[in-house]
């Protein structure tokens, strides 16, 4: 038996054309693409060879009649596993990658995308919450986007599937909450209120015996002495020391050199979670993780902010007025 | 050039970590921690990353020194040692081989304490020989010996995180043992419930379930209560106390007389506090007492053990994993110092001086005539030569003049010898007395083995050539005592030693460095070479039979507080120093954590005398005065006052009293009255 349909794989500007001459041709198109959406490399060119075109003005009209067509059946961020079967039959198996959005639902607003959650910023050029979808790896599941889409799209909203949402377990009582616990301790520490993290701070960093582990197994640690060993900042001979002074001023002097090796952590006696502070520090600030710095006034803060913070300040993404609006 | 990494084992507290030596053409270059130490897992504290910091310090003593006109000078080994050979020959002639005392050293490896103790014995002839477990756990040793039949830790360290209760009672487990602390952490994430009773508030304290702040000296009274309320309630384990133990009968008639009013008004702990840490203890699976000189160091202080041992007897929590009663020795080498018999009453093993067959075995070995006559301890020996019997001392890698009580009688002691020689890495404040200064060696520098706090034998290996002129201080000791005439010295290394000692103590049979070198971890009772070391001890039957209860009633300290002397001073450790700082105040990154010593005094106490923060006060007890900076603080309690020992300008030592424990002869450094007034010079 044959069957009358097509699977173009590949949704750059060949696929998205050959779709379109098939489907118009009458075949039923499957069309696949492993990012999150069509368009492909021609989408990031300024101008096309020969005619010194605008890419974007040949490109966005094709995706937007490949999106649309009766005939074609969009499948992205998605990836053919196997293929079997023989010329006019063809049996293939597609995976699906987790996107957490409801296609159905969403409208394509946005607002997932701009919300700012702590002052989430970009990290070597990738940004933490894509477009559309939610990066497994990346995310620490602060359900920020969650809220911002329940906020926008009240009767439907399409990211239904964040299992970890900050509401779900730290507003709701733990009968009504539904879903796993969060898995890793960064993304346990990235959920709780301000008060249970700076609780937990306190507890953990109250097992430091000031041995210095920390700070000479780690490979990127270049100062000599600086505020640690200074009287002015941490009170020689006092254990635990302030806490968590210490552990911010270790923290800020490595925080954009920390490749989150865990040296810190394997050095550690007391086993204190050193791992977690330097996630979190990829996506958030230093003074963020922490939340608070306890007994410190805001000028201490800024004062200490600014003589051990080596590299400018990240600039923090605007957030769309909205947003404020919302706030 | 020459590069290589020496495994050893670190020289400060008793835990025992092994680490790393870096060594570059001969001079150590860093420490590099252990990944496969089962202790240290690789995560030394302070004091280990920095233990090599010491060893090649401008102050080591690099050739042997002689006192002449007041002054130290120069001279050979030669001379050295025949100045000593005649001394100490003479007083031997003259007054009798009891003229002469030796001390060890806590500090030095097994085999060195065990040619200490066989040199005192056999070329001296005197059964004066002691070290400095007199001063710390003396008390441990005979009250487990007598309640359990072994005084040593019964469990060893990696099992304390599989306890289901830990109960530490004066011990300030996260500074001065970190790598225990770390253990007790990990076992209460796993769920374990933590009781700490200690009236001052260490750092484990803020981990503690149950915090109990009882006055200092009243540890029988607390836990006399507790055992009380366990019996009460029914907690205790009938089916072991029934098989395993004798002398229940007493006890039980005992800590009747204990209701929980009285403990709470004789203690000062809170009557509901006590009853939540006695049905925790009662109630666990698996519980485990950690204990250390807040048990030890009184005037009490068998009584006090004698009751630890008690509770964990009473509830079936000894012979099991991690469980156990686990006195923490505070040295490298302090259990493997009291193992090797360089104690007045016992030789190698504890085996008795005054038990005929033992002292046969050794006459037979060593091929002269023993005496039989137990010898006199450590604080005896400053008292006897002070009234006269003792005329001259030896002591090796001892500074007695920083942690002996009452330093100033120490002074009198050292002062009025005859003759000293002090064997030493630095000219110590006990060095300055001496007549002859023989230059040892560091850890770093010798062969040899360290035993543990939980029985651990492990390997001390050699890194680089003597500092100087100074040599090893096994073959000091051999070098003198075949000049002495002694017979049996001819040892070519360590390790010759060691064969000996497994010769002659049972529980060392099975210990040699080849095993030791193959990897094996091996804890004493290791009878014979195929045994594989001993975890826990007591297993389905204690050591000497049965368990021993022991109904035992609560004394006061010998000196409590008056109207003249207000405050109780309780003293002890911080985690950046060690000991009298001979090495630790050379090691500049431990120097500048803790550069003085303080006194910790309450604030409504500090409010009262208005003593302000950082102010210089004085103290003062009926046996001296010291000038010291205040730390006024609410981690102690009202009425007592706490000041570390390890500094030599304000010593705590020149106030501690010379009372001590009748049965163990152990100080009571944790009790003495002192009063506390303003009136420092820059205060």
């Amino acid at each position: 038996m044959v069957n009358n349909s097509v699977l173009v794989i590949g949704g750059g500007i060949a696929g998205i054309q050959s779709s379109l001459d098939l489907a118009n041709m009458g075949f039923k198109v499957y069309l696949v693409e492993k990012s999150p959406s069509i368009g492909g490399r021609m989408a990031q060119l300024d101008k096309t060879f020969p005619t010194n075109d605008c890419a974007m003005c040949i490109l966005a009209p094709k995706m937007i009649e490949a999106s649309q067509h009766p005939n074609i059946e969009l499948i992205t961020y998605s990836e053919i596993e196997k293929v079997s079967g023989e010329v006019g039959n063809f049996r293939v198996k597609v995976k699906k990658k987790a996107t957490y959005v409801d296609w159905d639902k969403c409208t394509g607003c946005g607002e997932c995308t701009q919300m700012e959650v702590d002052g989430a910023r970009e990290f070597e050029g990738e940004i933490w919450v894509d477009r559309v979808k939610i990066d497994e790896g990346s995310c620490i599941q602060c359900g920020e986007c969650t809220q911002a889409c329940v906020e926008e799209n009240k009767e439907k909203h399409a990211i239904t599937n964040v299992v970890f949402e900050r509401r779900n377990f730290t507003e709701l009582p733990p009968e009504e909450r539904v879903g796993r616990e969060p898995e890793t301790l960064a993304q346990r520490i990235a959920l709780m209120d301000e008060k249970s993290r700076m609780d937990f701070w306190q507890k953990e960093l109250s097992k430091c015996i000031k041995c210095f582990g920390c700070r000479d197994a780690c490979p990127v640690w270049v100062y000599d002495g600086a505020e640690l060993e200074d009287a002015e900042w941490i009170t020689p001979g006092e254990i635990p020391p302030a806490v968590p002074l210490f552990q911010i001023i270790r923290a800020y002097r490595i925080a954009g050199l920390c490749v989150n090796c865990g040296m810190c952590e394997e050095a550690c006696p007391m086993d204190i979670p050193l791992r977690a502070i330097h996630q979190l520090m990829w996506r958030q600030p230093p003074e963020s993780v922490f939340e608070i710095i306890p007994g410190l006034d805001a000028e201490t803060k800024e004062k200490l902010v600014q003589a051990v913070r080596k590299q400018p300040k990240a600039e923090k993404k605007q957030p769309a007025a909205k947003r404020e609006g919302r706030k | 050039m020459n590069s290589d990494f020496i495994l050893t084992v670190c020289p400060f507290c008793g835990c025992g970590c092994q680490f790393y030596l870096q060594v570059l053409d001969n001079e150590i270059t860093g420490v590099v921690p252990c990944k496969t130490d089962e202790i240290s897992e690789g995560k030394p504290c302070i004091k280990g990353r920095n233990a090599a910091d010491f060893i090649n310090h401008p102050d080591r003593l690099k050739s042997p020194l002689a006192k002449r006109n007041g002054k130290f000078e120069p001279i050979s080994w030669d001379e050295a040692l025949n100045i000593v050979t005649k001394q100490l020959g003479e007083k031997k002639q003259k007054y009798g081989a009891d003229s002469v005392g030796v001390l060890a050293s806590a500090k030095c490896t097994n085999e060195e304490n065990f040619l200490m103790m066989k040199f005192a014995r056999t070329v001296i002839g005197t059964n004066n020989v002691d070290h400095c477990a007199r001063l710390c756990h003396a008390s441990t040793v005979v009250g487990l010996a007598k309640a359990f039949g072994s005084g040593a830790m019964t469990n060893s360290i990696p099992e304390v995180e599989g306890s289901d209760c830990i109960f530490v009672i004066g011990s300030n487990t996260i500074e001065q043992h970190p790598l225990i602390g770390s253990r007790v952490l990990r076992a209460k994430e796993k769920g374990a419930k933590l009781i700490v009773a200690d009236p001052r508030r260490t750092p484990i304290v803020q981990f503690a379930d149950v915090y109990l702040p009882h006055k200092p000296g009243t540890d029988v009274c607390l836990l006399n209560g507790i055992m009380n309320l366990i019996l009460s309630w029914d907690l205790a384990d009938k089916d072991f106390i029934a098989q395993q133990t004798e002398g229940f009968e007493e006890l039980e008639k005992k800590v009747k007389e204990y209701p929980p009013e009285r403990v709470c008004e004789i203690t000062g702990v809170d009557q509901a506090a006590l009853e939540n840490a006695a049905r925790i203890y009662g109630e666990a699976e698996r519980a485990s007492i950690l204990y250390a000189m807040g048990i030890t160091q009184h005037t009490t202080g068998t009584d006090n053990v004698e009751s630890c041992a008690n509770l964990a007897m009473l509830t079936g929590n000894v012979g099991r994993e991690s469980t156990g009663v686990n006195p923490l020795r505070g040295q490298n080498n302090v259990q493997g110092a009291c193992d090797m018999g360089a104690l007045p009453n016992v030789y190698s093993g504890y085996q008795s001086v005054t038990d005929g067959k033992a002292r046969a075995k050794f006459e037979k070995a060593w091929g002269v005539k023993l005496p039989e006559k137990v010898g006199l301890t450590v604080t005896e020996m400053t008292d006897a030569a002070l009234k006269g019997p003792l005329k001259a001392m030896y002591i090796m890698g001892e500074n007695p003049m920083l942690s002996d009580p009452d330093i100033n009688h120490v002074k009198k002691a050292l002062s009025s010898l005859d003759f000293l020689v002090v064997q030493d890495i630095f000219l110590s404040e006990t060095a300055q007395f001496a007549h002859v200064v023989l230059p040892g060696c560091s850890f770093a520098e010798k062969e040899g083995t360290f035993t543990a706090t939980d029985r651990r034998v492990q390997r001390v290996r050699k890194a680089i050539e003597p500092i100087g002129d100074s040599k090893p201080d096994w073959l000091i000791i051999s070098e003198l005592a075949k000049k002495m005439g002694g017979k049996g010295f001819d040892y070519k290394s360590a390790e010759e030693i060691m064969e000996e000692i497994a010769q002659l103590t049972p529980s060392y049979a099975g210990i040699s460095y080849d095993r030791l070198d193959n990897g094996e971890v091996l804890a004493w009772p290791c009878a014979s070479k195929e045994h594989p070391g001993t975890r826990f001890l007591h297993k389905d039957a204690f050591v000497r039979g049965k368990g021993r209860f022991f109904a035992v009633d609560y004394k006061e300290p010998a000196e409590l507080p008056d109207k003249e002397y207000p405050f109780i001073l309780t003293t002890g450790r911080l985690m950046f120093q060690y000991h009298t700082g001979t090495m630790t105040r050379r090691i500049p990154a431990l120097e500048r954590e803790l550069p003085t010593g303080f006194v910790e005094i309450n604030t409504i106490d500090a409010k009262k005398l208005s003593i302000a923060q950082g102010e210089k006060v004085k103290v003062k007890s009926r046996r001296g005065e010291i000038e010291i900076k205040a730390l006024v603080t609410d981690g102690i309690r009202p009425g007592v006052v706490f000041i570390p020992f390890h500094f030599a300008e304000c010593a705590a030592n020149e106030l501690t009293g010379r009372n001590i424990d009748p049965e163990a002869k152990i100080p009571e450094f944790k009790v003495c009255a002192v009063k506390v007034s303003k009136g420092g010079k820059h205060g």
